[in-house]
């Protein structure tokens, strides 16, 4: 049977849409888990009945992967609730792999974006949440649901469970320099968004990619966006040829270094996200999400 | 002027978004302007890497967009008075809202009306940047036809490309399109920065059902159908690719891998293009990203309706 596509148009996708990687499930706290398949990484808790599953993982066969996880680690109870992180389908796009009957959480222009993609695999959100912090209650877990504002594809969501001191927020800062080109990133407003969740009282974080971090990485993490906003600039305004990555790599990454040249994937990364970066300055933002006082472009307007 | 750039040391400019203390001596540079006529009334304007259009009406001039810079802006109101040394600045059309390309009407004609797509000055007053003019007139939907001081045209808006609100001019007595950061001579632009991929070739591919035969782009040289043909061509091109390279295990952010993999699956048909080798890794990059992720955001998941203009 042809797997669930998203978005793709060609057959040749199949075999990697069906792949099904090995995972790693390591438990956090009594009820929270996270689980990784070597890039990606996601959460789920353990309910009174049921599992609270954080997203899908990005293909059918990961989807399926990650099920098995949940059951290895929880078995005999059930995926009842599915939460999206962000619209995007590397995190969110295969429900109907994992858990099809599943109640789904959504930020409302999240679900917005997901029923305007409508991507093969990827399910419409069942309940929308609207504004900037939920409490959450759900099969006996408590914690909330923190939108701070455009930060990373559209309606995204971070969870912070106070009890255990822990936050889970993804594809938003890393612990390491791996940002490539910064893919949907709203800049703007990153970094003081991203700060602000610093305010709570977590001791563990749990990034959307990659390895597990602590406060002190998190705060490394945006100073190292806040550094690359300066540097690249700085590169404008002297005259760097910002659109040449070898000069960007060269500019940014030297002056950097110091700083920052310990995180793992900086010289691979730093002139990529560099790139991003200046064109941040060089053409103003892109869309009403990445303006001072953000919003969005509706879809009967767009 | 924002208030962190009062340096009274430094020449005074509009400094855009940037945040980092002034002077910044780039936004004041003076640029050579090079102008040449399109056809009948219409002028195209570059400093090499952007071009624009201005044109001459029967009592003054209607100039699309402003230049990427304060010191360009004036620079390109200087080439329009050597052009038409008689004619004022009236009119200012923005392409799209991106300060590059319309950041700056504060020093290009801060008296001039501006005409806009509703949705581009959404942002641009969303946005608040230094230099930055809000439109004085807008228009929405995707069509409105112009008679201004004796000039005939058309703005077209073939739903989300590149930016928000971005359109075309149309001049249909002179069989003329004129279009923003869509279709450029070469590969895409870096990692196609603020394009709406989904809808992106639907959205271009209506405006070849116009009777135009000469296209001036927002970068370098003017083109003609078949140029514009080609260029839709390279995305639909480069969609396949994006895939197959997904396929074979490719990771996007393995630079070296991707372009390794440009260099065999994409030089044999567009090693030809216009800075093919500085930019089209970048380009596959960017569209495996999109396979991955799906659209980003609103504008990157619309579905264009391709009913022909």
């Amino acid at each position: 049977m042809a797997e669930h596509k998203g978005l793709f148009t060609s057959d040749k996708m199949q075999a990697w849409l069906a792949d099904e990687p090995a995972m790693e499930t390591t438990q956090l706290s009594d009820r929270v888990y996270t689980v990784t398949d070597g890039k990606v990484r996601s959460i789920f808790l353990a309910g009174d009945t049921g599992v609270i599953a954080f997203d899908t993982f990005g293909t059918p066969g990961r989807a399926r992967a990650y099920r098995a996880a949940i059951e290895k680690a929880l078995p005999g109870k059930p995926i009842g609730t599915i939460i999206y992180s962000h619209d995007h389908l590397d995190h969110a796009g295969y429900a109907a792999d994992l858990a099809p009957d599943a109640e789904i959480i959504a930020d409302e222009m999240c679900a917005k974006v997901i029923g305007l993609r409508e991507a093969d695999g990827q399910l419409v959100p069942t309940r929308t949440l609207s504004g900037t912090q939920h409490d959450m209650q759900l099969d006996g877990v408590r914690f909330q649901l923190l939108n701070p504002g455009p930060t990373h594809g559209t309606g995204n969501l971070s969870a912070f469970f106070p009890d255990d001191k822990i936050l889970y927020s993804s594809d938003t800062i890393l612990t390491n320099a791996r940002y490539g080109l910064l893919p949907d990133y709203h800049i703007a407003n990153f970094v003081k968004f991203m700060r602000e969740l610093l305010e709570l009282d977590w001791e563990t974080f749990v990034p959307g990619r990659f390895d597990l971090g602590d406060r002190a990485a998190f705060s490394k993490g945006c100073d190292y966006i806040e550094a690359i906003q300066v540097a690249s600039q700085e590169a404008f305004v002297e005259m760097v040829p910002i659109w040449v990555l070898g000069a960007m790599q060269g500019y940014v990454g030297e002056k950097l270094r110091s700083q920052f040249g310990d995180l793992d994937g900086y010289d691979a990364h730093i002139g990529l996200t560099s790139i991003r970066i200046v064109h941040h300055y060089l053409m103003g933002g892109w869309g009403l999400e990445d303006t001072p006082s953000p919003g969005y472009l509706l879809a009967n307007e767009a | 002027m924002s208030e962190e750039h009062q340096d009274p040391q430094a020449p005074c400019e509009h400094c855009g978004i940037f945040t980092i203390p002034g002077p910044l001596a780039i936004q004041g540079a003076y640029r050579d302007i090079t102008f040449d006529p399109v056809r009948d009334n219409i002028w195209t304007v570059s400093e090499g890497i952007y071009r624009t259009i201005f044109v001459e009406g029967k009592k003054g001039v209607i100039a699309f967009d402003t230049f990427e810079t304060p010191g360009t802006a004036r620079a390109y109101a200087g080439a329009m008075q050597r052009v038409l040394p008689r004619k004022q600045l009236h009119t200012i059309v923005y392409s799209h809202e991106h300060l590059d390309h319309t950041g700056y009407a504060a020093d290009l004609g801060p008296d001039a009306d501006i005409l806009a797509h509703e949705l581009c000055d959404k942002v641009v007053r969303a946005r608040g940047s230094d230099g930055q003019l809000p439109a004085t007139e807008t228009f929405s939907g995707e069509r409105q036809a112009y008679e201004l001081d004796g000039v005939k045209f058309e703005l077209l808006y073939p739903g989300p490309t590149h930016g928000d609100g971005n359109i075309a001019a149309y001049f249909p007595d002179q069989k003329v399109l004129f279009m923003v950061d869509t279709v450029i001579p070469g590969v895409g632009y870096t990692f196609f920065p603020d394009w709406h991929l989904t809808p992106y070739v639907p959205a271009m591919k209506r405006l070849l059902s116009l009777d135009w035969d000469i296209f001036v782009p927002g970068h370098f040289w003017v083109t003609d159908r078949r140029g514009f043909e080609e260029s839709l061509q390279y995305y639909d091109d480069m969609a396949e690719v994006a895939q197959d390279a997904l396929s074979r295990g490719i990771d996007p952010q393995d630079w070296d891998a991707v372009t390794n993999y440009t260099q065999k699956e994409l030089d044999p048909r567009w090693g030809h293009l216009f800075r093919f080798d500085e930019y089209c890794a970048m380009n596959l990059s960017r569209y495996m990203q999109q396979f991955l992720t799906g659209g980003w955001g609103i504008e990157g998941n619309m579905r264009v309706d391709p009913t022909p203009f």
